[in-house]
């Protein structure tokens, strides 16, 4: 029986939970023993009532200001407080001590670059999972985030060199580590497509996503009439309002799922052609036969999108979505309306993303391509390089 | 010898992780283990170099403070703000203390500023004390009593607070299948509460039948630092840069006859410059107090422990609360005679009016020496024999043998 930690450090999405979770599901119907660290020990509820035991990870000091527009993924560590001596020689400190007193077989890291430090210190195998934007391909400098921006190698270096004289400064260790000495890891558990890898597509082993999210309200078409359109939406993003707009206006029916909105909000925009749902829906059954899916390129519903078959027309809110609409875009298996564009009236827009005949056949190849694909296989195929790594 | 876990979840100031350090090192020295399980980290950096040999587990906490909440009427709200308004948010919390509790092995808990912390151990039958000044510790009242003071209140406001921050702990101790509290001030309850002020100075007044065990401030520790061999009244300056007066703090400090002793932590390079020169040393790290507060005419601070140790030295004080407790500390130090406080939109003739009032006007000087003399017999190493003593009396009558815990 081998402990496996599974630490989540940065990142506001639940996803990172999501995915966790099920395999420590799968690990521990191994007969290994998983247990937890987020830094948002709030959200450590979850772990508990799925019978784990959960910890607080490490935090450090972010900045004042941050860099509205990091270049690669050292510049995201600099607006995560990675420059903050003091913060972070007492965070790798804390995670030493945790990592002592658990000693894990093996630590699991879901956007925890400081454990990922730690466990390196510790000589502690280590795995790193996720959808790929916080693991980039290991390579010194590390690349751009934004591949069509041309960044000199040489500004790259300068903000590798930053993060590894943080950290060596931090450690009080006179050995310069290269980004890829301190990032890499034994394992690098991609639980995405490479169609929505921000790094992708890169020689490595795509499992696929490894959780369908379930629960959710269970919703039904109500009509036959076409199109339908499915969208998932944070009530918060600009361009919120604008879309229930254009979904009222179209032809067929819609089914609107935002988490988070005000329940009267959502009765009162709801009518016989469009429901809105102020909380998350059961997506499986209602994605097998819509026609488009709205939605702001998160990884999770974008992949469930992608093994339907069903086209998308996505609004990302923030970076890592964005470039994730770029893959889907470059993949010809979506239309994107980019956070800084103004927004606009979006219903003629939609209406000519459901009139492309060419994207409803590179979804529906996508989707050939992953006849088959089981969540679960994919779950225990990881949960297996997991307890791999453990057996040394 | 016993394994006792310092926990600091609450409250942002420099004094938790100093004052438990002062005292973790006295049980260490006692041959006891501590580790320290704290909100910020990045304090570790300012500790005596004793401390880095202890473990250091990051505290549980809810990165939203105050999310929402509203004004803070009583402990209840502050609880409210801090994870206590959701019973999911506090199963976490509660789970990641236990977590920690029980692969550490804890034999006893120190809370300051930690009531998650508390209840942990109480769900674990591990003894537990508060340590900290009065306001982390409320009097043990249903519903936990008003501390605020300049506002109107609903009155049903106190125990509407109180039973929702309830619901939400009897929630999250029956997800660990812990029996429900009556009151939410069961929270608190704990084999001693260190009560580290005197009765003037306790932000929730005097209160009956209370032990105060006497300020914590460590004035023993810190960095050396002696005073400028120049003219001018001595000013010794403890403050966060991001409070609203710093800057009109320094340009009076600058521009004035005076002799300064500066930590102001993680000071940008700009103002760093504007205010040291010969006369005024800015120090990187936190000062002893000991040998400087002889012969100064003047503390200025946030109203925390610092504050205390310029009292019980007989040097008058000026407190720039940025929070409600050290808005009651100042206003408790102006009715002790021997400080003033000042809002944080005050003016910059406001700051300079102060400052020179508390150096030139006797009366500020003669009733801190007066609160000083009141409680001559006072030491702070004796507090903390005291301390020691009765944490070991606490673990001895601990009924269950240790390391047979868990």
């Amino acid at each position: 029986m081998a402990r496996v930690l599974l630490a989540w450090e940065f990142g506001e999405d639940l996803g990172h939970i999501r995915n966790m979770i099920p395999i420590a599901h799968e690990l521990r119907a191994m007969g290994h023993d998983p247990c937890f660290a987020f830094r948002d020990a709030t959200r450590l509820d979850e772990v508990v009532h799925a019978g784990f035991e959960g910890f607080p990870a490490p935090a450090l000091r972010p900045p004042r200001t941050v860099n509205p527009a990091p270049l690669t993924f050292s510049d995201i560590l600099l607006n995560l407080g990675y420059e903050n001596g003091d913060a972070l020689a007492g965070a790798l400190r804390a995670w030493g001590d945790l990592l002592a007193l658990l000693r894990p077989q093996v630590l699991v890291c879901d956007y925890a670059p400081t454990a990922l430090i730690a466990a390196r210190r510790a000589r502690i195998p280590r795995a790193t999972l996720g959808t790929g934007f916080w693991m980039p391909p290991s390579f010194d400098p590390l690349p751009a985030l934004r591949p069509w921006i041309d960044i000199p190698i040489a500004q790259r270096e300068a903000l590798d060199a930053r993060i590894a004289q943080a950290v060596a400064r931090a450690t009080g260790s006179t050995d310069l580590a290269t980004m890829r000495e301190l990032f890499e890891a034994d394992a690098e558990l991609l639980c995405t497509f490479e169609e929505l890898d921000t790094f992708g597509p890169r020689p490595a082993v795509y499992e696929g996503p490894v959780t369908d999210d379930q629960g959710g309200l269970p919703v039904a078409w109500a009509t036959l009439a076409r199109p339908r359109v499915f969208a998932y939406l944070k009530p918060r993003d600009s361009h919120f309002e604008a879309i229930l707009r254009a979904l009222r206006a179209l032809p067929g029916e819609a089914i609107v799922a935002a988490p988070g909105l005000e329940p009267s909000l959502a009765a009162a925009a709801s009518g016989p052609a469009l429901r809105v749902f102020a909380q998350s829906v059961a997506i499986g059954a209602l994605l097998e036969s819509a026609d488009l899916c709205v939605l702001h390129a998160g990884p999770g519903t974008a992949g469930r999108a992608l093994l339907a078959g069903v086209p998308m027309a996505l609004f990302p809110m923030h970076l890592e979505q964005f470039l994730v609409a770029r893959r889907l875009v470059e993949a010809g298996v979506a239309v994107m309306v980019a956070p800084e564009d103004p927004v606009i009236d979006y219903g003629p827009w939609l209406a000519q993303a459901l009139g492309r005949a060419d994207l409803r056949a590179q979804s529906r190849a996508h989707a050939a391509k992953r006849k088959g694909f089981s969540m679960d296989a994919a779950r225990r195929r990881v949960a297996r390089r997991i307890a791999d790594l453990a057996a040394g | 010898m016993a394994r006792i876990a310092f926990a600091w979840e609450m409250g942002g100031e420099l004094g938790h992780a100093m004052a438990c350090s002062v005292l973790a090192r006295a049980l260490s020295r006692r041959g006891h283990r501590v580790a320290f399980m704290f909100r910020e980290l990045h304090q570790l950096a300012l500790l005596p170099e004793e401390a880095a040999r202890f473990e250091v587990f990051q505290a549980p906490m809810s990165l939203f403070d105050d999310h929402g909440a509203g004004p803070a009427y009583s402990m209840a709200d502050i609880l409210l703000g801090a994870g206590y308004d959701d019973a999911r948010k506090l199963t976490g919390l509660l789970g990641g203390w236990l977590a920690l509790l029980d692969h550490w092995n804890a034999d006893m808990v120190i809370a300051d500023s930690a009531p998650t912390a508390l209840l942990a151990a109480r769900l674990r039958g591990l003894p537990r004390a508060s340590y900290g000044n009065g306001f982390s510790i409320p009097p043990r009242a249903s519903p936990l009593p008003a501390f605020r003071i300049d506002a109107a209140m609903d009155p049903s406001h106190l125990a509407r607070s109180d039973a929702r921050a309830l619901e939400s702990v009897n929630g999250a101790l029956a997800a660990f299948a812990g029996p429900a509290l009556d009151i939410l001030a069961r929270v608190f309850e704990t084999d001693e509460d260190f009560l580290c002020t005197f009765p003037e100075l306790d932000q929730y007044g005097a209160r009956p039948a209370a032990a105060y065990w006497g300020p914590r401030f460590g004035d023993d520790v810190g960095e050396p630092v002696r005073w400028p061999p120049h003219e001018g009244s001595r000013v010794i300056a403890y403050v966060r840069p991001a409070s609203p007066l710093v800057d009109a703090l320094i340009d009076t400090l600058a521009s004035g006859p005076y002799r300064v002793a500066a930590y102001i932590p993680e000071l940008d390079a700009a103002r760093r410059a504007r205010l040291q020169s010969a006369r005024r040393i800015v120090s990187e790290r936190p000062m002893r107090l000991n040998p400087l507060l002889e012969g100064c005419g003047l503390l200025v601070s946030h109203g925390g422990n610092a504050a205390l140790a310029a009292l019980m030295a007989g040097v008058p004080q000026l407190v720039l609360p940025t929070q409600y407790e050290q808005f009651l500390t100042g206003l408790r130090l102006a009715q002790v005679g021997s400080g003033l406080w000042l809002r944080p939109e005050a003016t910059r003739a406001e700051v300079s009016g102060a400052i020179r009032r508390l150096l030139e006007e006797p009366s500020f000087a003669a009733a801190a020496k007066a609160f000083a003399l009141r409680y001559r017999k006072y030491s702070p190493a004796e507090q903390q024999r005291r301390i020691v003593e009765r944490i070991e009396d606490i673990l001895s009558r601990s009924s269950t043998p240790q390391g047979e815990r868990q």
